[in-house]
């Protein structure tokens, strides 16, 4: 497949901050993922391949042109911001259109074009409330909708799942696999592996500014699986559960974490580990209050890939 | 090229040529600033010495109609001539009513964006810098020229109506130029003044205060100095005497100080100047570093 984006030895940095450093890469059509944890240079990324910011070294191409200062292109490119753009006071219909007029669009195409974006991010019916009164996941989705309006070939997504609750992730999610059956070209990023992981298996790894790694999402996740996981689990009976975790030789190490009154367990096979849980809780009869994995981010995957 | 087509229905509207990307925000600044409180009743009373000039206008032309107000000589009453322009060009009241109405309409015009993070979203689309920075520059150059150009070329032409003959114009051929290029001056000063001061916070009631306390101040500054040292040349500290001095001299008056009026006219260019680059700079798609 012909790449849509290409970067070529693209470097950022802010005075002495690097922000991105000698990346190069091409990225085709379909939903790509961008991952990376906080201060890794995704944002940067993002604005780089958008135009907002001109790169030191290096070019960004969209369909083999220049992106920065060619503002055509701009009309065919949708970019969602990581951070809340709104004027408070104007309505999310004000809020659309306001936006869709710096495109040009006859009258007529703006009412029309701001409807088809409420509809499909669900606020239609929201459409004349001010935006002060939105909550989180309605902002995400307004954000969202005005990043599709203008009906863009090429949606980048910084980090469109932040701050919402489940629902609102789904709702996301759902939209943006949506639109990739629509034939467009999404780029998102997110520091969260499961969230990019749910809507795409091609990512690209950023970290520290430069391209850790891209490819399938399996190849991410057979580096994951190598790397030693722990899980903190609160149940009625942690001791027991202790001694039923000794026997399995895919547990590493086991403790007790006494002030958070949960037990730390180890492992070094995640899949295996998680399919055993049901039946040692039901067979034993355990309650089970809470499980989580403290170290389930990216920054730790990160730290063991890189030897830290 | 063609990415990929899967059922997806292409908008098939006509895209318009973009031949004036900055009107939209224009427009848009132009709309915020009249919801706001009081800035229509503000704006009227902003009106006011127009409206005052231009009966002027018409009862200098009617001078026997009104002659039992006048006592004495009644040559020198309501001579419109050029100095009759700059008085109502430079008058201390239409000044400071052009700073009330930049307090209101042009304060929030980059520091709001700069609050709501959304020179992001613009800089996404179809706009370059210089538009963004015209559309926020010509909402102030729509109420300033109200206030100046405007008026300026009604008053001509009511003279004209009024007096039912060209003599005025022939008499003043250079007068529609001098009001043309100073409101042009005038205002764009203001406009560079004010989005350079509305490009510094992110606060539009810290940069109203600026906008207010720069021009006040630097007239005080002047007043303070002047008292201590006794030259005039401190005049050149305030933004009003400034425009007053190259007003005078593009009516064809004798400048209020006597001080040569090219520093004033150096010091407003170079004013504009300087905003022009700061902002120029100053404006662009935000990067945040976590």
């Amino acid at each position: 497949m012909t790449a849509v984006i290409q970067t070529q030895n693209l470097s950022k940095w802010y005075g002495n901050v690097l922000g991105l450093s000698d990346v190069t890469l091409q990225i085709e059509p379909g939903i790509t993922g961008i991952l990376g944890p906080n201060g890794a240079g995704k944002s940067t990324f993002l604005k780089l391949i958008t135009g907002q910011i001109k790169p030191n070294i290096g070019r960004v191409m969209i369909h083999g042109q220049n992106v920065w200062n060619n503002y055509a292109m701009f009309a065919q490119i949708g970019f969602c911001p990581e951070q809340d753009s709104f004027y408070e006071e104007l309505t999310g219909w004000q809020f659309l259109t306001n936006l869709l007029k710096l495109h040009h669009f006859s009258p007529e195409d703006i009412n029309a074009k701001a409807e088809i974006a409420l509809d499909i991010v669900e606020l239609t019916k929201d459409k004349d409330r001010v935006i002060r009164s939105y909550s989180r996941g309605m902002r995400q989705r307004l954000k969202v909708g005005q990043a599709i309006a203008h009906d863009p070939n090429i949606i980048i997504l910084d980090e469109p799942l932040n701050g919402l609750d489940p629902l609102g992730r789904r709702k996301i999610i759902r939209l943006i696999k949506e639109y990739k059956g629509e034939g467009r070209m999404i780029v998102v990023s997110s520091h969260v592996l499961p969230e990019i992981e749910a809507m795409t298996n091609r990512i690209i790894l950023i970290h520290q500014g430069k391209v850790f790694a891209q490819g399938d999402i399996h190849y991410i996740r057979d580096l994951i699986e190598t790397h030693p996981h722990i899980v903190s689990i609160k149940c009625s009976q942690s001791r027991l559960l202790a001694e039923k975790f000794i026997g399995y030789d895919y547990v590493l190490k086991v403790h007790f974490d006494l002030q958070k009154k949960s037990l730390l367990v180890e492992t070094n096979n995640r899949d295996k580990f998680f399919s055993l849980l049901p039946s040692l809780f039901i067979d034993n009869n355990i309650e089970v209050e809470e499980i989580t994995s403290p170290d389930d981010n990216l920054q730790a995957v990160f730290d063991y890939l890189i030897g830290k | 090229m063609t990415i990929k087509e899967k059922g997806y229905t292409h908008w098939d509207g006509e895209l318009k040529d973009g031949r004036f990307p900055w009107w939209p925000i224009t427009r848009f600044g132009i709309k915020l600033t009249f919801k706001r409180k009081f800035f229509k009743f503000l704006f009227a009373l902003t009106l006011l010495p127009a409206l005052v000039w231009l009966v002027g206008i018409y009862i200098s032309e009617r001078l026997e109609d009104f002659s039992f107000m006048v006592r004495g000589d009644q040559t020198d009453f309501l001579n419109v001539n050029p100095s009759y322009f700059n008085t109502y060009f430079t008058n201390d009241f239409l000044l400071f009513m052009m700073i009330m109405i930049l307090v209101f309409c042009g304060a929030g015009l980059i520091s709001d964006d700069l609050k709501h993070n959304a020179l992001q979203l613009y800089f996404a689309r179809p706009l370059k810098k210089q538009d963004y920075l015209f559309g926020k520059a010509a909402v102030i150059f729509f109420f300033l020229f109200i206030l100046t150009l405007v008026p300026g070329l009604i008053f001509i032409l009511m003279k004209l109506i009024f007096a039912g003959n060209f003599k005025f114009i022939n008499s003043y051929p250079w007068l529609p130029l001098s009001i043309i290029v100073y409101s042009t001056l005038l205002t764009s000063f203001f406009a560079l003044y004010t989005l350079l001061l509305s490009s510094v916070g992110k606060n539009r009631r810290y940069v109203a205060i600026l906008i207010f306390g720069i021009y006040i101040f630097s007239d005080i500054f002047y007043g303070i100095f002047y008292g201590i040292f006794r030259s005039q040349y401190f005049s050149l500290l305030s933004i009003k005497v400034n425009l007053q001095q190259v007003g005078a001299v593009l009516f064809n008056q004798r400048t209020p100080q006597n001080v040569p009026w090219l520093y004033s006219l150096l010091i407003i260019l170079g004013i504009c100047v300087l905003s022009g680059l700061f902002l120029n700079k100053k404006v662009k798609g935000v990067e945040i570093i976590k």
